[in-house]
């Protein structure tokens, strides 16, 4: 007690005030600062901050659009949608990620381990719960095993992706294309606003052609997440719109009979409806599986693909460039008839050779064809005729028919990479070799070799317009694109391109000679005679290497490397009266039109009419399938 | 012992209000942030009920005895707790990490927390017995100086330099209010900055991070300085009103982390927006100047250095905790009084608030 006294006295309460008065103060002006930032930060950045709490918690996620289905002309699926499964771990869920691995690609035979170099660095810079990708596209049964083994394979889930499945496979692979992922190449020059990195693409046919259209609009949902990245709901979402369907001109029948028919190596088969210009069958070989693309393409089958002499990816029919041989028989007859050189009656005389140059042409009937007519001479194909024709018709009035007939530009088609063919003239050949042309060209020209190059879609569109009485047409493949629903977004009308410029009595007399060149005992064609229908045709031979003139052209083309051989070409409509349908065939390096391509132009025109018979007699066609497109859907 | 009627009559009910509001709001606030978190034991809040109950206790046994028996055994008390703070120095050297706790049954005690409370009584004891009306000299202050030194170096070894740097500012903050020299400020002056660089190499590499991060939040906004930029998230998405109870998307999504202990604030915040978080600013600007009403009332020396001890530390602490969730000061673990989740410190500062509601009810003791 003594002590705290002596203490107390010691005490003046008064000693500390100015102490308390500066604690005072410092205390006011902590508080005042803390509540200044806490204002700032709330009222002031409020917003701000709200906004990006927000941006915390909310993550949007795409929903990808499923890509538009494509049918043919009856409404049968040529292009559907199917389920693709993915593996992917989930590294925070898994008990052991490195052994779950092992035993996926060891026990379960999955394919070799994902690499680990790119992943090591990314796995630290992952956001957690976002699923690694081990293996794409597994096949239902490997799926099942790992389902049945989920117990054991913890972190690991399956994801489902839609691919394409093209039913037809390889037999209307140039047609249909085929998609893939985007190149950094495609979104510079694609409109960036509608495709984005990792989009799939049509990288090829009508795929790539319409895939504004096939695509589809993505979707999104905005999802809340917590730190972990863990999906607690969704906020709100934006369903995804279904590409929309494409209905073709093909007749999937008729195509798989194309691909029947044509057992050669390589070369092309196009059918053509004469009455507008659509497109029924378009068959390339050698062919290549669309379904390889899916998840992207191997680097085996892609070289495989890449170095194959006979260029499985080639569209022939559209960008195969041929010497149309024979075949431009008809328009030299044309040009002539029309410039006055000929009358119909007009006769020369053939005994195999043409000398009235310094040097001969020959006819490929080597003891000549006599004194013929011009509907012998195309009937027969009489080159030593055209020669004389020809060079005298001149080579720009060949130009100015060929052109005419639709040679040397694109025909327009639905498709990319179309080539546009070559029609020679003068001022060319000055331009390209710097030299001037020479009369023996033209001579050459006059049976459809030489520098003319033409594609298999060009002639075939110009037959069409002789056997339609004088109208081309732009090669149409589509019909209609329609929603989901069945509502009509855009329809291809068959569009008319122009006019053959030449008389209707023309026309009648070329229709008549390429009625006789099948239907004739003597015709080039003769194959194609049937006593039931009336096939008109003109065969073809495409030369590939100038025949050395002075010896008997080479008839067995066995003896000739491959690659030299000649082209054999075939063009065919029927029937005569009303024609329907025309058919071109062409086969790489197949040696004579007659022999090798007018056989497989036979067999569809009477699977064509076989077809068209029994939907005859089944009453309308078989329009059921339409709605089983919709079905059809993932 | 026997307790005085006058003892009763002169309870600081005002402080008592206070202390029990803040400590309301913080279990509320705790009920928040174990909302979503669902496990087997006892939730969060009512653990930290249980202890501020426990302190409650302990608050009014201080509050009972007379704060001078205390202080004449200051140094014993000190003495205790440096022996605690010495074993669990060693304990963690032995374990190779940072050990902080003594497990005692079912519960664990942090006698960092304790010291900061008894450091407090110690200085109190050579203030008041050695108070000669002059200004300290820096010889003066030798003792409190080692008084000082010691828990630090314990401390900071544990290593928890922030509870380390928190007393060494409690010591300052002491002796500047009771007066020192002009020649010992000086040296304090140099001295500190002598070791401010030297203690940059002493720093663990995450401490460095810490301090380069307050420094630029946004220098590693994932790592380091992802714990201050989620707090002013949460704090500024809060806006006015708040998002309301259990409705803060920062804290309920567990985007902010250390949300029960260092960052409980920040929950309160988002979820109350500036005018809760401006009430609780409110009740602890009231506690502070009610305590230092206390200690300026004080008719003895010791009293009011005991109530400002107290009162200072519940300050530096709030400054620091609240500076730190607003991205003013740096990340040091220093928790919100009341708020935060902490047996001990929930513990030791009710003990604080006994010896203020102590010295309150003595003063018109002393005057008769």
């Amino acid at each position: 007690m003594k002590e705290r006294k002596r203490k107390l006295t010691s005490y003046d309460p008064g000693e500390f005030r100015r102490q308390f008065s500066v604690l005072l103060w410092v205390v006011l002006c902590v508080f005042f600062f803390l509540s200044f930032k806490m204002w700032y930060l709330q009222i002031i950045q409020g917003d701000e901050l709200r906004q990006r709490s927000h941006n915390n918690r909310i993550r949007l996620q795409e929903i990808a659009p499923l890509r538009g289905l494509i049918l043919d002309r009856d409404g049968d699926i040529l292009v559907d949608n199917q389920a693709s499964f993915d593996i992917s771990i989930i590294p925070e869920t898994a008990k052991d990620v490195k052994s779950v691995i092992r035993k996926l690609s060891d026990e379960y035979k999955l394919g070799r381990e994902p690499r680990a170099d790119g992943n090591s660095s990314r796995r630290y810079t992952a956001k957690p719960f976002v699923p690694r990708k081990l293996f794409r596209n597994i096949g239902r049964e490997k799926l099942a095993v790992v389902e049945t083994n989920s117990l054991d394979l913890s972190g690991v889930v399956v994801d489902v992706v839609p691919v394409r499945k093209y039913v037809m496979g390889e037999m209307m692979a140039h047609v249909l294309g085929y998609v893939g992922e985007i190149s950094l190449n495609e979104l510079k020059h694609e409109r960036n606003d509608i495709y984005r990195p990792g989009d799939i693409i049509g990288k090829l046919g009508i795929e790539k052609c319409v895939d504004h259209y096939l695509k589809g609009e993505r979707g999104g949902q905005q999802i809340e997440v917590n730190v972990s990245g863990r999906k607690l709901d969704v906020l709100g979402q934006v369903p995804a719109i279904p590409g929309n369907t494409v209905e073709l001109t093909i007749d999937r029948d008729l195509q798989k009979a194309c691909w029947d028919a044509f057992q050669e190596k390589a070369g092309s088969v196009i059918v053509m409806d004469v009455r507008d210009g659509s497109i029924r069958a378009m068959v390339n070989k050698p062919s290549f599986d669309p379904n390889l693309f899916n998840r992207g393409i191997s680097g085996d089958d892609w070289n495989r693909l890449v170095e194959n002499p006979l260029s499985p990816l080639q569209n022939r029919a559209i960008s195969g460039q041929y010497p149309p041989g024979s075949t431009f028989k008809i328009i030299v007859a044309a040009a002539a008839l029309e410039e006055g050189v000929i009358s119909g009656d007009t006769t020369f005389y053939c005994n195999g050779t043409y000398d009235a140059l310094s040097r001969p042409f020959r006819c490929w009937e080597k003891d000549g064809h006599g004194r013929i007519d011009l509907y012998r001479a195309i009937v027969e194909s009489c080159d030593v005729y055209f020669y004389n024709v020809g060079s005298q018709v001149g080579v720009e009035k060949l130009a100015e028919y060929a052109r005419g007939f639709g040679f040397g530009t694109k025909t327009g088609i639905d498709l990319p990479s179309e080539e546009d063919g070559l029609v020679p003239t003068r001022e060319w050949k000055l331009r390209k070799f710097g030299e001037p042309w020479q009369i023996g060209e033209t001579v050459t020209l006059s049976i459809g070799q030489g520098f003319i190059l033409v594609t298999p879609l060009q002639l075939l569109r110009a037959y069409c317009a002789v056997a339609n009485g004088g109208t081309l047409y732009r090669p149409r493949l589509i019909t209609s694109i329609r929603t989901e629903d069945g509502d009509i977004v855009d329809e291809y009308k068959p569009q008319e391109q122009g006019r053959l410029p030449v008389s209707p009595e023309t026309i009648k007399r070329l229709q008549r000679a390429l009625w006789g060149a099948v239907n004739d005992n003597r015709g080039t064609g003769a194959a194609l005679k049937r006593k039931t229908r009336d096939v008109c045709g003109k065969t073809g031979t495409a030369q590939v290497i100038e025949q050395p003139r002075e010896e008997d052209p080479v008839k067995d083309q066995v003896d000739v490397p491959y690659q030299h051989r000649d082209h054999a070409l075939f063009v065919c409509y029927a029937p005569y009266e009303h024609p329907e349908v025309a058919v071109m065939v062409v086969v790489d390096h197949g040696g004579h039109g007659g022999s090798v391509a007018a056989p497989i132009a036979r067999k569809v025109i009477d699977r064509y009419f076989d077809m068209k018979r029994i939907k005859d007699s089944t009453g309308k066609e078989p329009k059921v399938q339409a709605s089983a497109g919709k079905t059809g859907r993932l | 012992m026997k307790i005085d009627r006058r003892l009763l009559i002169n309870v600081d009910w005002v402080l008592l209000a206070l202390v029990v509001t803040i400590i309301g709001i913080g279990l509320v606030n705790l009920y928040s942030t174990g909302y979503n978190i669902h496990t087997a034991t006892k939730p969060l809040y009512m653990k930290q009920f249980t202890w501020a109950l426990t302190g409650l206790a302990l608050m009014i046994i201080a509050a009972s005895v007379d704060y001078h028996f205390f202080i004449r055994y200051g140094y014993v008390i000190y003495g205790l707790s440096l022996l605690l703070l010495v074993w669990v120095t060693v304990q963690g050297h032995i374990a190779h990490g940072s050990q902080r706790w003594i497990y005692l049954g079912g519960f664990s005690i942090q006698p960092s927390e304790l010291v900061k409370l008894t450091v407090i009584i110690a200085l109190t004891k050579y203030i008041a017995e050695n108070k000669f009306g002059d200004k300290y000299h820096i010889h003066n202050l030798a003792v409190p100086f080692a008084v000082v030194a010691l828990p630090c170096s314990l401390i900071a070894l544990q290593p928890d330099l922030g509870t380390a740097l928190f007393i060494v500012i409690l010591f300052f903050s002491l002796i500047l209010f009771v007066g020192v020299n002009r020649k010992a400020v000086m040296i304090f002056a140099a001295g500190g900055m002598v070791v401010a660089p030297l203690l940059w190499f002493f720093l663990k590499d995450y401490q460095r991070e810490r301090i380069l991060t307050f420094l630029n939040p946004e220098r590693d906004p994932l790592g380091a300085g992802y714990h201050i930029i989620q707090s002013i998230i949460a704090i500024g998405s809060g806006g006015l009103w708040g998002k309301g109870f259990l409705k803060g998307t920062q804290s309920q999504l567990k985007f902010l982390p250390e949300q029960q202990t260092d960052f409980v604030f920040s929950v309160f915040a988002e979820e109350w927006g500036f005018v809760g978080a401006l009430v609780v600013l409110f009740l602890f600007f009231s506690l502070v100047l009610w305590g230092i009403k206390i200690a300026r009332n004080s008719r003895d020396l010791s009293g009011t250095i005991l109530a400002l001890g107290v009162t200072v530390s519940i300050f530096w602490s709030v400054l620091i905790n609240i500076g730190m969730v607003l991205g003013i000061l740096p990340v040091v673990g220093i928790p919100l009084p009341f708020m935060s989740y902490g047996g001990s410190s929930m513990v030791v500062l009710l003990i604080g608030v006994g010896l203020l509601l102590n010295v309150s009810m003595r003063r018109f003791m002393l005057q008769s």
